[in-house]
């Protein structure tokens, strides 16, 4: 192998490591950040229901999920036209009414909301961390729209 | 039967959801990610739709009594 050679070879791993090293502390951060997150959502479901403490956790932990989500907003892509959009709108509004007339009449086994079902599916303190994550991933991207 | 007639009511919706969405990515209507980016388009619709997201995460992980 010639010179020239061994010097190309050396600059073209050295660039490639030094990819590689600059991925992998990207991957590692990222996978801090989630850890954090969900240490967070461990933390923040395991508080006091009905206190301050168990408020400011959520609300803090949401409006920090929704602001850095708005800072890395979408391109703004030109809006679906109405008669393309309309069934979901009728579908959101007969969810709406099925929740209301559920909500409006008692006993609340007979008729059970939507809240109260979700209570029933997070029972375990795992349930609700999970939920929790994929209630600030959906804030998230909720705001990047 | 009223518990049952609820939860059919909301499976129906569920369902339809799953449908609609189905229908959507053969070209028949719009996706539910295109009809939520049309929505949020207005400023104040988008604030409101972030302020209830907020306020179902307080209610759902705040107002609850676990035990």
């Amino acid at each position: 192998m010639h010179d020239h050679e061994r010097v190309g070879d050396g600059s073209v791993d050295h660039g490639a490591a030094t990819t590689g090293a600059a991925s992998g502390r990207r991957g590692l951060g990222r996978a801090l950040g989630w850890a954090a997150v969900c240490g967070y959502a461990w933390w923040a479901v395991g508080l006091a229901p009905f206190s301050s403490a168990a408020s400011l956790a959520v609300v803090l932990a949401g409006g920090t999920a929704a602001v850095l989500g708005s800072r890395a907003r979408r391109p703004a892509a030109s809006p679906a036209d109405r008669r393309r959009t309309a069934p979901w709108l009728v579908l959101v509004a007969a969810g709406a009414a099925v929740q209301l007339a559920a909500y409006l009449q008692h006993p609340r086994d007979d008729h059970p909301t939507l809240s109260s079902l979700t209570n029933a599916l997070l029972d375990s303190h795992v349930a609700r961390a999970a939920a929790f994550v994929a209630w600030l991933v959906a804030a998230a991207e909720l705001a990047r729209r | 039967m009223t518990r049952t007639l609820t939860l059919l009511g909301y499976a129906v919706v569920a369902a339809a959801a799953i449908g609609l969405e189905v229908a959507a990515r053969r070209g028949m209507c719009a996706t539910f990610g295109q009809a939520l980016s049309a929505a949020v388009h207005r400023r104040p619709v988008r604030l409101l739709l972030i302020a209830g997201w907020l306020w179902l995460g307080w209610h759902v992980f705040v107002r609850v009594d676990w035990q």
